[in-house]
């Protein structure tokens, strides 16, 4: 038996990774705040001045605050790319209601006999505003400074999802392996950071009114060291760049395996797939971790490089639910059997190629296939129970969910619901084994690496095979966690490395031994 | 020194704050401004320095009108005194007092001294002060930092706002007593806004009763009260008319109508520059001498209540 790895192994062999990620994360949370008091600041005078366009300066900002914040970074992306600039632009515009609306209600609050009399004393609007109005408001406008930190503290581990780093990276990493102590090494730093950046500030704001005349300077001179955090491990330049996954980048299946196996070290990103083929299609990225039925490769025009030395397992897909529920539902299994051999891997990608690319509705993709397959039966009473499908936030996840739940209502008298976009493999696992889902689409491959955290020499032992990994997987589940797999659908969506075709066929590289001696010659 | 020439000013359509307003002001006179609130008397002060703009007419301050100064410059060669002091929170006391002769520029010794010695003229010792913030004094103490901020850079026109209106009575009757005991405040020009009528007759050299955004009669303290101009002047001062009579009148205004008495043993108690109110205080227990013009008087409660029936007569 391994001993089990504890959190703090795992900060001390990531130590390094820890410091830059905190570094990045603290050099984000620092500019954009930095960003946002350099424009918020003088919006809040300005505004305080005209009150007519008040409503409409802070409107503007607090319809930004309600934007969700993984939204509000996805749009940014087709304005701005990838990488740092963006999520500094939306952690920027999310500084910015608290600073600009803190500056305008600390300048209204500053008592109207004060700026009269200094008015009537003869002090000009400038002199009104540095040696009255500002001091006075000083205060208020920290504690929207504090507000704003800390909020950015917490939006910038998002930043993980498009390329721009820090403690996100672990965090994101952590909930797709199943990695609690990674996700506790994103989680607990960043909480940290927010408590000791809350701390300072108040310090700060608490601070005699007249010292913090001193730190007013003081104050930008800080931010500024601290934004350049972000500078500091940039230091690969004009490399090629790739761009993986949080989950691809901690696993033994992902790139752990490919500097192992085939010695490929390369500069790289962390991003969430939602983005990553559009950003190599726009060469923001030279190389990205993809799965290999993913409709979005044949979108972006993206060639998959050949596996030639075996390391990503077979990741077939089947229906996986909880003994207690087959029993149950003894209808259950039969009907989704239906589906058993029926997807091979062109079919998976031109359905994910629908729904991703030509935005079509999942539940109609879904509807077409089985109606082309003859299995599409008019929905039955569903007064045998209700059946709750999950799926992952993956275009495989959503058509498969709608496939069954099809399938359910059609052979079965049960009522079927979705539960799809339950995030990564953690979560919509969690959800299974605690009964708030029956049963949901997992990969074999998945459930070898992932969910039982296979000893190395069986993995090495059986990886090549899908059928052993399969039988293997089986047996491990219903012995560990009573839950059973189902016969597998067909398709392999397996990881895969994937590059523009034209660099492909203008480096004449066609599989991953051929990229790393590229990437080594280059370097 | 001042003078306003047919100002108007209005904030609504409907009725004029100042309405076709006419005054002028002598060197080192105390004005005051009364009447109730909304008659237009602060609006009026506040066009002086230019807080506010009149919508037509002009005002010379020291002969030049006010429009062709920058604001900033006219206002730092006015003091200005509000009632609630407007003192900055985030300055000291001796800060707080120095914050025109900064803006001034004058050099840092000199504003020293000149805050030293304001803080000692308005018992204010530096001392135990100088370094006090506003929100550690008492009302009439911050009251007192104001008046000495208003004259830090010794502005020959001081604007003061209800000065003692944000007082408790007791503390408003002390603070009144030095104001008019400070010497800091004789040469002055002086405009003073008040809804107090006592306090008006008090401090004013003039009086200027408003009404409605015009003025309804403006001269000495002893005219309005002898000569009301209309009937609003009369019924205005008609509730406190015999207090303030006998606080106006001094005892050389009565001298005609006092009756000769000579008699041995008085010493002199009053002078005639006493009102009639001091006088009569004084009278109550024994008569009193006065002396006047190279004259003197002997003085009881029956002789200064005729010579007060005969001068209202």
């Amino acid at each position: 038996m391994e001993t089990k790895e504890t959190l703090f192994d795992f900060l001390q062999q990531q130590s390094g990774k820890l410091l830059e990620q905190t570094l990045t994360h603290t050099g984000l949370t620092f500019i954009s705040v930095l960003l946002a008091v350099a424009i918020g600041v003088p919006a809040g005078i300005f505004i305080s001045r005209r009150k007519k366009i008040s409503g409409l300066v802070l409107g503007f900002a607090g319809v930004m605050q309600t934007i969700p914040s993984i939204a509000l970074l996805g749009f940014m992306i087709p304005l701005l790319g990838i990488g740092p600039k963006p999520a500094i632009v939306a952690l920027f515009l999310y500084a910015l209601l608290p600073i600009i609306r803190n500056t305008y209600t600390g300048i209204q609050g500053v008592d109207a006999t004060v700026t009269e009399a200094a008015t009537g004393m003869g002090m000009s609007r400038r002199q009104l505003l540095y040696k009255v109005q500002l001091p006075l408001a000083m205060p208020v406008i920290l504690a929207g400074v504090r507000t704003a930190t800390v909020i950015n503290v917490g939006v910038a581990t998002l930043a993980a999802y498009i390329a721009a780093g820090g403690l996100g990276e672990f965090i994101f990493g952590g909930i797709a392996l199943n990695n609690t102590n990674m996700m506790l090494a994103g989680a607990i730093p960043a909480a940290l950071l927010a408590i000791l950046f809350d701390w300072l500030l108040s310090l700060l704001q608490h601070i005699n009114i007249r010292k913090t005349r001193k730190m007013v300077y003081l104050l930008p001179l800080i931010f500024l060291v601290l934004s350049s955090f972000y500078l500091l491990p940039d230091t690969y330049r004009g490399k090629m760049l790739a761009g993986f996954t949080p989950e691809f980048m901690g696993r033994k299946d992902g790139y752990l395996g490919l500097r192992s196996v085939y010695g490929l070290h390369m500069r790289t990103l962390v991003i969430s797939d939602m983005i990553m083929y559009k950003a190599a299609y726009e060469k923001k990225l030279d190389v990205i971790s993809g799965s290999s039925t993913d409709g979005r490769v044949k979108a972006f025009d993206l060639v998959v490089l050949e596996d030639d030395k075996h390391i990503f397992p077979p990741y077939y897909a089947a229906p996986i639910l909880r003994n207690t529920t087959l029993i149950k539902y003894p209808a259950l299994a039969p009907a989704l059997n239906r589906l058993a051999g029926r997807i091979n891997d062109s079919i998976m990608t031109e359905l994910n190629y629908q729904v991703d690319y030509l935005k079509q509705n999942p539940e109609t993709v879904a509807r077409d296939f089985l109606r082309s397959q003859h299995l599409l039966q008019p929905a039955g009473s569903g007064k045998g129970g209700t059946i709750r499908i999950g799926s992952k936030i993956f275009g495989d996840g959503y058509i498969l969910a709608s496939i069954y739940k099809m399938l359910i209502e059609g052979y079965t008298d049960y009522a079927a619901v979705t539960k799809t976009g339950l995030g990564g493999t953690k979560i919509v696992f969690d959800a299974l084994t605690n009964d708030q889902i029956d049963l949901y689409p997992e990969y074999t491959g998945t459930g070898l690496l992932v969910l039982l955290k296979t000893p190395q020499h069986v993995t090495d032992s059986i990886i090549g095979d899908k059928q052993k990994v399969y039988e293997y997987v089986s047996q491990a589940f219903k012995k560990e966690f009573d839950i059973v797999w189902l016969t597998p659908i067909g398709f392999n969506n397996t990881y895969a490395l994937m590059m523009r075709k034209t660099d492909a066929e203008k480096w004449h590289i066609n599989n991953i031994s051929a990229l790393t001696d590229f990437v080594n010659k280059r370097q | 020194m001042i003078k306003l020439d047919h100002v108007f000013k209005n904030f609504g359509p409907q009725k004029n704050a100042v309405n076709d307003l006419s005054l002028e002001v002598a060197d080192g006179e105390t004005l005051v401004l009364l009447g109730t609130s909304g008659c237009g008397k602060t609006t009026t002060l506040r066009m002086i320095n230019r807080l506010l703009e009149p919508d037509s007419g002009h005002i010379y301050v020291n002969g030049k009108e006010i429009r062709q100064l920058a604001p900033e410059t006219l206002r730092r060669n006015i003091g200005y005194v509000l009632q609630n002091t407007g003192l900055f929170p985030h300055y000291t006391v001796s800060e707080n007092i120095a914050i025109v002769p900064s803006l001034l520029q004058w050099d840092k010794a000199t504003i020293q001294q000149r805050v030293i010695t304001l803080m000692d003229k308005l018992h204010l010792p530096p001392v135990e002060y100088a370094d006090a913030w506003p929100q550690q004094l008492s009302g009439g103490q911050q009251q007192r930092v104001g008046l000495a901020r208003a004259l830090a850079a010794n502005p020959p026109v001081l604007l003061m706002d209800e000065p003692f209106g944000a007082l408790d009575p007791l503390t408003r009757i002390s603070v009144r007593r030095e104001f008019k005991a400070l010497d800091e405040l004789s040469n002055r020009t002086i405009i003073l806004v008040t809804h107090d009528v006592e306090e008006a007759f008090e401090l004013g050299s003039r009086i200027c009763l408003m009404n409605e955004g015009t003025i309804q009669q403006l001269g000495t303290p002893l005219e309005l009260l002898r000569r009301p101009a209309n009937e609003f002047v009369a019924a205005f001062l008609a509730p406190q008319r015999l207090l303030l009579e006998l606080k106006t009148l001094k005892i050389k205004d009565l001298w005609p109508w006092l009756p000769h008495q000579h008699g041995p043993g008085h010493t002199t108690a009053l002078s005639a520059d006493q009102n009639c109110w001091e006088a009569m205080e004084a009278v109550i227990s024994q008569p009193v001498l006065v002396q006047y013009a190279q004259e003197q008087k002997i003085l009881d409660g029956s002789g200064l209540m005729q010579a007060i029936a005969a001068w209202k007569n």
